[in-house]
């Protein structure tokens, strides 16, 4: 699946589109999926809440990490 | 499956809106989901998902209904719940079993979380003659004082996958005796087992003329549930779930003067003492941790040991794992099956590695399964040097970290320096030490127990946790009280006018 996330993608989609997402977010220090349900709000504002230096930065790589999947 | 499904009224494409018998609501623009078996990734079945428009479709009957509802007298509500248990006595397998096909627990757990929803409605079905408010003393003469619990309205339950069915009925058995109309967000990953209860629900507001009074809405979080939280139409909202989303709960329904009940993260640990019973922890410790795969509330995270007794506990902990038989979990003798998402694998897996990282050293599972299916994981015990960063953060999968104490009081202070506070247990034969668990200083969670485990709750206490877990109390006990107003009433029955505390105003 071609990886098209964005800061405005929702975690729920992300979880259930892209859940090799979870596991790459994780080891940065974000965890999307809590009490095993994702979080209701968009990747961006996640990585707000868990003031991530660079987001767009971060999505990059994400995008990168998905595609190489 | 086939078989279940129609048993339980599920087709192929269900709405996923509802507000009583005949009054299923679909909106053009739903969005489909579907659900998955997480054992073997075949769908299941969809739901067509509720958008603003239906939530607000099914809200306006929710309110409306209250109403009526409200002026039933407490005990004839209870005859409608205690009808609801007796549909769900009827239909206690097939449900059972659809818990057990949809989210994956065992199928002893599926149909023992329809027990706990029989339970419930009759404690229910008691409780709608006990709603008792007390009477005071007034220090004026010829004055009466006493206090009565009124209905609250419509209130919002949003419940988690781990438990599909259970914690809507806590919160719906109660909620209904005490006069208030519920509309109900169930996990977008559980929509099916809600789909059937609220069948099971028209079919008994239908035997009984009522409608709105149990009602759906299965949407995204970021569509229903936002507009759950911030509808100030709903004067409580009961929200089981994580602790950074019931954060978010919290802070939209307080903006606007509602209330909530928060049930949310726990990192539950049983303390096991050097004159512990190690054949009962042991039990207790593989059912609490591997139990529903590590994925309850009440899931046991840790285990804080003596020293003296750590290697031989730590053994007979690692055989008993290499004991349990993981599959199919529709299938007899399976004690283990998936978990939920492929995220979880993924979140568990990446926790893992942080694990290692930060000196954990896992000493038993650790690895997918992929053989089973791309959802089965090893149950994973892992030593840790010390209680880091990693053992402070609840991961919904089976991981049990291992943590040894050199006496009881260093076992209190590490049983309590996690963030949550739900559940916990000792093992102990030692009554001091049993109860010095229990004091003031110790154990600071909402559930305490001794010689028993973490999880595995009767519905007759009241149930929640302290500081991260939100201080909410769902179930048994007097959790009623959330679900009602207080009011205070003084009745002058004299000819007089005296003031309280003795004031006298232009006599």
């Amino acid at each position: 699946m071609s990886a098209q996330i964005t800061l405005d993608t929702q975690i729920e989609d992300l979880v259930k589109n892209y859940p090799e997402a979870v596991g790459f977010l994780t080891r940065h220090g974000i965890r999307c999926i809590r009490c095993g349900e994702p979080l209701w709000c968009s990747l961006g504002e996640l990585l707000d809440q868990d003031g991530v230096d660079d987001p767009h930065q971060l999505v990059t790589e994400l995008n990168d990490f998905l595609k190489r999947k | 499956m086939k078989e279940i499904l129609e048993k339980l009224q599920i087709k192929e494409v269900n709405r996923g809106a509802c507000a009583g018998p005949d009054d299923w609501y679909e909106d053009p623009e739903a969005e489909e989901v579907v659900s998955h078996n997480p054992a073997t990734g075949e769908p299941i079945a969809k739901v067509l998902q509720a958008t603003e428009k239906t939530y607000d479709q099914v809200l306006r009957t929710t309110v409306e209904s209250f109403k009526s509802w409200r002026m039933m007298p407490a005990p004839k509500r209870g005859l409608v719940v205690m009808d609801l248990g007796q549909a769900l006595r009827e239909l206690k397998e097939p449900l059972g079993d659809l818990v057990t096909l949809e989210m994956g627990k065992i199928k002893a757990e599926g149909h023992g979380e329809v027990q706990e929803m029989i339970d419930i409605c009759d404690f229910a079905v008691g409780l709608s003659r006990q709603l008792y408010g007390l009477t005071m003393h007034s220090e004026r003469p010829g004055h009466r004082m006493y206090e009565q619990w009124h209905p609250l309205g419509a209130i919002g339950v949003i419940t988690a996958f781990n438990f599909p069915v259970a914690v809507w009925s806590w919160n719906a058995a109660i909620a209904a005796v005490c006069g208030d109309t519920v509309v109900w967000k169930p996990s977008s990953d559980t929509p099916l087992t809600a789909v059937a209860v609220q069948h099971i629900a028209n079919r008994v507001m239908a035997d009984h003329g009522l409608r709105g009074i149990f009602n759906i809405t299965i949407g995204r979080g970021a569509v229903v549930g936002e507009r759950m939280i911030n509808d100030s139409n709903l004067p409580l909202v009961s929200f089981t779930g994580s602790t950074q989303m019931g954060r978010r709960v919290s802070e939209a329904v307080a903006r606007r003067f509602g209330r909530t009940i928060l049930e949310l993260g726990g990192n539950n640990a049983i303390i096991v003492t050097e004159d512990a019973d190690l054949d009962m922890a042991v039990r207790t410790i593989l059912f609490g941790a591997v139990g529903t795969a590590g994925q309850r509330c009440t899931t046991t995270r840790r285990i804080i040991m003596h020293t003296s007794i750590a290697t031989e506990l730590t053994d007979r902990i690692v055989k008993a794992y290499k004991q349990v038989t993981i599959g199919n979990p529709l299938e007899e003798g399976v004690l283990m099956g998936p978990l939920v998402t492929k995220g979880a694998v993924e979140d568990m897996m990446a926790a893992l590695e942080k694990v290692e990282e930060q000196g954990g050293e896992i000493i038993c599972g650790g690895a997918r399964l992929p053989d089973y299916g791309d959802q089965f994981v090893e149950p994973t015990i892992v030593k840790m040097p010390a209680q880091t960063e990693i053992v402070h953060i609840e991961t919904f999968a089976p991981i049990l970290y291992l943590l040894e104490y050199e006496d009881i009081d260093e076992a209190i202070r590490l049983h309590n320096e996690v963030p949550q506070g739900l559940s916990s247990a000792i093992f102990t034969t030692n009554l001091l030490t049993a109860e010095k668990f229990l004091s003031h200083e110790g154990s600071d969670c909402g559930i305490a127990n001794v010689n028993i485990g973490t999880s595995g709750a009767e519905i007759g206490g009241a149930f929640g946790g302290e500081k991260e877990t939100g201080g909410g109390r769902e179930s048994g006990s007097d959790a009623w009280k959330a679900y009602m107003r207080r009011q205070t009433n003084t009745i002058n029955w004299s000819r007089e006018l005296p003031l309280a505390q003795g004031i006298k105003f232009g006599d």
